[in-house]
């Protein structure tokens, strides 16, 4: 079991109103699963997995990491942000190789071995010594994709890493995801509002319900890798997934 | 085109130097006890040169500008990343600091002779406490407008509180402290004139005021004018340090 929440509440306070965005939420995911968070800005997607990075504290209930209870941010657990969160005084290369540094494990010429290496994976080699303002925003979160995974992650934790990304950008980017994916045996934890993103990256669904910060059911994708995008059983299985979420048009 | 660019900023002033060599040198219309003419101002600055005491005077003017500012920023740099960082201390000293910053320095000068005497130190503490609050208000700013997204990030990467603050806070704080330090220097330069003509036997304020006490405007004019350019150069140099630093 890679991720195990348990009984997690949490409400804000907003203008001496309260807000439940979660509310006794239990989730178990499984090692190397890749799964996705559905659902609408405003329905806790975003603050659950920010608890299960340790970014934030949940009012009550605990979530563990591998059986071990989770009190603040690890390196175990890396993080994409939705906004764009490579260091601007660094280059991609010297952004890349920030965790490696830091943990300090290998010597010098090995660091700048691995960040090659997936700099190479993701095609942005010929830009390592370009700054952050100086990349279009699919390579920044590219890089910071790729920033986080050197670090060998076991969990990768994604908030929206998408959303301010170009259509046909966005494609490659999955693309690019779920290769990564493949040979590094993270679990992922992807949260999405868009239902074919969801659809061509999950191994299970996760959609939140209308009534505030709970898990309305989980639906597991059927499909196999390397997936359509567009053929009839998955407009069909999106329809489906749809249904499910109508319930928000209201 | 791009020479009008060059030439734009010259004219005015040669503009005024004529109409000051007019006024002066050439007609006499202003007597010479009330505005030297610029002919006696280059015969001053070459008599300084010659002597060299102005290079005496001007290095002494910008050792203790330096000391001040190294001082200074030596102080103001951590205290301010500290209070930036803590809310706790930050509450605790904000009264403080807003009481002493709008103190003018010169004001500390009478304390600066108790303290240290007559000469460098006293000139380099008054300098210190004319630029020691700029530096510290802008590291401050700085430290508070860390993007919160970019110190998380960090902290998924595996950072711990100290590397947070060296890899994260300090450089992405730079820019304001670049701008503190800019600040403090033009505040230092007032500073150190001032404080030479109360407290020091040594410097362009020196040089200043016992020339003016001498009757020599000529060499008023240049300490005046060694002045300015040393505040043109401090301004390029922060200038060029800012491009390099602004992202």
């Amino acid at each position: 079991m890679a991720i195990d929440v348990k009984k997690v509440s949490k409400t804000y306070i907003r203008k001496e109103e309260n807000f439940t965005v979660l509310n006794n939420v239990d989730l178990h995911i499984e090692d190397g699963e890749f799964v996705c968070f559905l659902g609408p800005s405003g329905c806790g997607k975003t603050t659950l997995l920010r608890i299960i990075a340790g970014l934030e504290k949940a009012d009550d209930g605990e979530v563990y990491d591998r059986g071990e209870l989770v009190t603040g941010p690890s390196k175990e657990r890396g993080f994409i942000f939705q906004q764009y969160s490579l260091f601007p005084w660094l280059n991609v290369l010297d952004n890349v190789m920030f965790g490696l540094k830091l943990n300090n494990k290998s010597s010098k010429a090995e660091n700048l071995a691995t960040a090659e290496e997936y700099l190479k994976k993701v095609g942005l080699s010929e830009f390592k010594y370009n700054y952050p303002h100086e990349l279009s925003g699919g390579m920044k979160q590219r890089a910071a994709i790729i920033r986080s995974l050197v670090n060998h992650p076991p969990i990768l934790l994604m908030d929206e890493p998408f959303s301010a990304v170009d259509m046909l950008n966005r494609h490659n980017l999955q693309d690019n995801l779920i290769t990564l994916w493949k040979k590094i045996n993270s679990t992922i934890l992807f949260v999405t509002h868009d239902i074919d993103e969801a659809i061509y990256l999950a191994d299970k669904i996760v959609i939140m319900d209308k009534n505030p910060g709970r898990i309305q059911e989980i639906v597991e994708v059927p499909f196999e890798r390397p997936r359509q995008r567009e053929s009839e059983e998955i407009l069909k299985f999106q329809d489906k997934i749809e249904g499910k979420l109508a319930q928000w048009e209201l | 085109m791009d020479i009008n660019k060059k030439l734009l900023p010259i004219i005015l002033p040669a503009f005024l130097i004529i109409v000051w060599y007019i006024l002066t040198d050439a007609f006499y219309i202003i007597p010479a006890y009330i505005l030297p003419g610029p002919i006696n101002v280059f015969s001053a600055c070459w008599t300084l040169f010659a002597s060299g005491k102005i290079m005496m005077h001007t290095t002494s003017t910008l050792i203790k500008v330096f000391l001040g500012i190294i001082i200074a920023s030596v102080v103001a740099i951590p205290l301010g990343i500290i209070l930036g960082w803590s809310e706790t201390l930050d509450r605790l000293t904000s009264l403080i600091i807003s009481i002493l910053r709008p103190i003018p320095p010169i004001s500390w000068i009478p304390f600066a002779i108790l303290w240290f005497g007559i000469g460098l130190s006293s000139s380099v503490f008054v300098i210190f406490i004319g630029c020691v609050f700029s530096v510290l208000v802008y590291t401050i700013d700085g430290v508070k407008r860390t993007d919160k997204v970019l110190i998380e990030a960090a902290q998924t990467l595996g950072a711990k509180n100290w590397d947070i603050l060296i890899k994260i806070v300090l450089p992405s704080a730079l820019p304001y402290i670049v701008s503190g330090l800019k600040v403090g220097v033009s505040i230092a330069l007032m500073c150190t004139v001032s404080a030479e003509m109360i407290a020091s036997s040594k410097g362009l304020g020196y040089m200043i005021l016992t020339a003016s006490q001498l009757f020599q405007p000529g060499t008023v004019v240049v300490g005046m004018v060694i002045i300015g350019i040393i505040g043109i150069l401090f301004d390029y140099i922060f200038r060029k340090a800012q491009d390099k630093i602004f992202w």
